[in-house]
């Protein structure tokens, strides 16, 4: 089963060493110039300003008082629910000649010529914003989790020094956390490059929409196969300092002697800075979508007719209760398997995994039906068996394999997580007990991995409630989600009727956030 | 406890297994159908779809999504594709699928060959619905002559005041192409990068952005389609766009002469389409008046077929203008890539 998440690599490759087309043609070296640098731009834009937003906000709510910081603390992770595609909708709308922000002027100081003095983004900073709002969280969550667990001693020591809480900042706190904040910014870094939704809302050409033209309007599989290249490229970049900073994390962590921080109460200019700051984070990040999208769902309520409810609701869960089901099912047996017969093999296809999530989800789809295509006609042409392209192509089915294949990187290393948290001695004495395997995995493992299993199955059901561009090539006839119905009436310039299925969307995926968000922002 | 977990690994189990062979049968349950894959987005779409059924007994099953994606899907499943027709919004990508072989013969039965003009149907795809892709003026700045043209965009003297949306999009590729079928590309190129130097922002945004420009005064001149502004027009975006419309006049360009530039939605019937007969009984359905009447009245469109008359959002723009129908819209497919080339050679 392993051996399936390495389809999405396997298949970009293998079915790229045949014919040749004329996109490279078109692809003159001024254009390649363009789109790296636009990858590379919106990639450097979406780091730093998750930098800062993740970085800064984790810093006041881990370390001080000040107004309405236990609120913070969980709403800034509700920017979670908004997918980078959607705030990019409500961002254009808002800022747009007479939009929005255009109705708001016109309703509070009368009629008048507002559209020269509404801020106009270029669709390059569009992005950079919609992508960095959705996508900080990452790094707070991270960030957040390493300060609280920051050697308190060594905190002390730094004010026993004589070090300002300045000096301290940078040279003892944001050393420490280095590793966590590495580990978020790769997060984020992937999710950016595998964007489609958002910069193709914008129309901008970047390496993944290059590809996508390469391999999918014109049929240049060579093309396709340099630009893959220089994605990968990068992507094997991020995964290889991920994988550094996450073993260096393990050093930096003192389980032992961790009391949790005396938060220090901040008065003044300071405090409402602190205040201001975390407001303005999470009113853009959150309120402000979820506000545009309400807006437009109350202004025009004639789009709910058009819309059926129960059938969105029922395909997104289903779609998020079988793939959850077989994700943690699968990431159970590896990770098992993995820690009973310490298979070298097991442990490079899981770390190999990642793949799956790094590549952009529009490129897995195509890989998906090339790659069944090809071995449903090889199977054919051999063994004479029926074509099964029908099961997987246009079905549920497919459907939740794709998002296997995508999401079993986040599903089994969550799992992992958990599992080395277990002492192998303890599985050695369930043994001598004589407790059988499974006996040791369902009396011992399971329930001490329920919080895991938790945290797992919600994020799975994050990713798929958001994700669009695998349900959209993918799915079965008149099958709609949230996603692609709010895709859909976007595709079809009519942002106004996309306002109530991205809400809805949203409102799934805060529910989720806020179950599970105790386990997030726990001190302990 | 081992019992229990096992009991409910084993119902577990027989859920999965029986809601996948349910989801399995559920697929083929309905004999009497035809599939729709479509790159148009329309509700009201799906709306005449389900009249077509009232009428005809014959379940239509539609999945949407982005143009080239389709066609990849229905390229890989191949002889075991259920798609029956296959629908998107440009005479290019109709021609470039038909030249790749995925087409059957058979979309213009003789019922359509009636109604139809020649120049927007092969044998292979017919149109469902026309649209212009025109010029728009803000009346307070500027007037354009009667027979002012695509080419005299590029004039100097309307530096810094065009807008038009980027290169990738698919309208300006056939737009270019018809340029290109008609002045050579050596001229179309000259004409590119006029363009290029007379915008007044870097392109952004959708065609109905380009014509906001020009109502908020950022540009004299817009290039976009029809239905847009009738759609601003109509009210389903708000009162303030329906305000900022009316700021802006809609111009047919070329009238001196080959005509406007006109494009498609249609359809054609798949190659390995299982249920050709009721193929072309939709595509037949959709060019009658009734269906044509309901594709106008919601996409602002013009019809295809003599008899029905454009939504008055339209018609009151004038509907004696010429259109180009000496450029068969085929050739927009043929010269597609080399208008992307053009454009992006100017920076465009």
């Amino acid at each position: 089963m392993p051996l399936l998440v390495a389809i999405p690599i396997f298949t970009v490759f293998l079915s790229f060493f045949d014919t040749t087309g004329n996109y490279l043609d078109l692809l003159t070296d001024t254009f390649l110039l363009k789109y790296l640098t636009n990858s590379f731009l919106i990639l450097l834009g979406v780091l730093s300003l998750t930098f800062i937003f993740g970085v800064t906000s984790a810093y006041f709510v881990s370390f001080y008082k000040f107004p309405g910081v236990n609120f913070f603390k969980w709403a800034l992770i509700l920017s979670f629910a908004v997918p980078a595609y959607i705030y990019a909708y409500s961002l254009v709308a808002f800022f747009e000649n007479y939009g929005t922000a255009f109705s708001i002027l016109t309703f509070l100081f009368g009629e008048g010529d507002y559209n020269k003095n509404i801020p106009k983004f270029d669709g390059l900073i569009g992005s950079m914003f919609s992508i960095s709002f959705s996508l900080f969280g990452y790094v707070y969550v991270l960030t957040r989790a390493s300060f609280i667990f920051q050697s308190h001693n060594l905190i002390e020591v730094g004010k026993n020094l004589g070090l300002s809480s300045y000096e301290s900042f940078f040279k003892i706190i944001l050393p420490s956390a280095r590793p966590a904040i590495v580990v978020g910014l790769s997060l984020v870094a992937m999710e950016t490059l595998s964007d489609f939704g958002t910069v193709d809302f914008f129309s901008i050409s970047t390496l993944t929409t290059a590809i996508y033209n390469a391999w999918i309007s014109f049929d240049d599989l060579t093309t396709a196969n340099q630009l893959s290249f220089v994605l990968l490229f990068f992507i094997l970049l991020l995964f290889v300092l991920e994988n550094l900073s996450r073993k260096g994390a393990k050093y930096h962590q003192n389980s032992k002697g961790n009391k949790p921080i005396p938060k220090i109460q901040l008065v003044g200019g300071k405090s409402i800075f602190a205040t201001c700051f975390c407001s303005i984070l999470f009113f853009c990040s959150f309120v402000f979508p979820v506000s545009q999208m309400t807006y437009w769902t109350i202004k025009f309520p004639k789009y709910f007719q058009d819309i059926n409810f129960w059938s969105l609701n029922m395909n997104t869960l289903l779609l998020v209760f079988l793939s959850s089901l077989f994700l943690i099912i699968f990431s159970f047996m590896t990770n098992y398997g993995n820690r009973v017969s310490k298979n070298k093999l097991i442990s490079y296809l899981s770390t190999f995994s990642v793949s799956g999530y790094a590549l952009p989800g529009i490129i897995l789809a195509v890989a998906f039906i090339t790659f069944i295509s090809w071995f449903s006609d090889f199977l054919s042409s051999i063994f004479g068996f029926n074509s099964f392209k029908n099961v997987f192509i246009g079905s549920v089915v497919g459907l939740v394999i794709a998002y296997f294949v995508r999401f079993f990187s986040l599903s089994y290393n969550g799992i992992k997580s958990g599992y080395s948290k277990i002492n192998n001695s303890i599985d050695e004495n369930a043994y001598l007990l004589g407790y059988s395997k499974l006996k040791t995995f369902s009396t011992i493992h399971l329930p001490y991995l329920r919080t895991n299993i938790l945290l797992v199955g919600v994020l799975i059901a994050l990713e798929i409630i958001k994700e669009l561009p695998i349900t959209l090539i993918l799915r079965p006839f008149n099958f709609e989600t949230f996603a692609t119905k709010a895709y859909s009436y976007a595709a079809q310039d009519l942002l106004e009727a996309a306002a109530f299925p991205s809400l809805c969307l949203i409102i799934w995926a805060s529910i989720f956030i806020l179950f599970i968000s105790k386990y997030i922002l726990s001190e302990k | 406890m081992e019992k229990t977990m096992n009991k409910l690994i084993r119902i577990i189990g027989l859920a999965i297994v029986g809601l996948f062979s349910a989801l399995l049968v559920a697929n083929s349950v309905f004999a009497n159908e035809v599939n729709v894959f479509s790159a148009r987005h329309y509700d009201s779409d799906v709306q005449l779809y389900k009249k077509f059924t009232s009428k005809t007994g014959i379940k239509v099953n539609v999945v949407s999504g982005k143009d080239k994606a389709l066609q990849k899907r229905i390229k890989e499943e191949g002889k075991d594709s259920k798609a029956d027709i296959y629908i998107t919004a440009d005479a290019g990508r109709l021609g470039a699928f038909q030249a790749e072989g995925m087409f059957q013969k058979g979309a213009s039965s003789a019922a359509i060959k009636k109604v139809v003009p020649a120049n927007f149907r092969s044998p292979y795809w017919v149109g469902i619905a026309k649209r212009a892709r025109i010029i728009y003026y803000n009346p307070k700045t500027v007037n354009p002559s009667w027979n002012m043209s695509y080419e005299d965009l590029a004039d100097p003297k309307y530096k810094g005041r065009v807008v038009i949306r980027k290169s990738s999009n698919i309208y300006n590729q056939s737009l270019v192409a018809s340029l290109i079928k008609n002045n050579g590309e050596k001229n179309t190129a000259a004409w590119a990068k006029g363009m290029v130097n007379n915008f007044a922002r870097k392109p952004t945004g959708n065609d109905r952005a380009q014509i906001l420009a020009v109502a908020a005064g950022e540009a004299d001149w817009a290039v976009a389609n029809t239905y847009y502004l009738a759609l601003m027009l109509s009210g389903k975006k708000g009162a303030e766009q329906q305000a900022a419309a009316k700021k802006v006049m809609p111009f047919f360009p070329n009238q001196d002469g080959r005509g406007t530039h006109m494009n498609i939605s249609g359809g054609g019937i798949l190659k390995h389409a299982p249920n050709k007969a009721n193929a072309v009984k939709l595509l037949e359905f959709l060019l009658t008046p009734e269906a044509q009447q309901h594709i106008v009245n919601n996409t602002f469109e013009y019809p295809m077929i003599p008899d029905v008359k454009a939504n008055k959002l339209i018609a009151q723009f004038g509907l004696d203008f010429k259109q180009d129908l000496k450029t068969k819209v085929s050739n927009y497919g043929k010269l597609q890539a080399k208008a992307l080339k053009v454009m992006n050679e100017a920076g465009w």
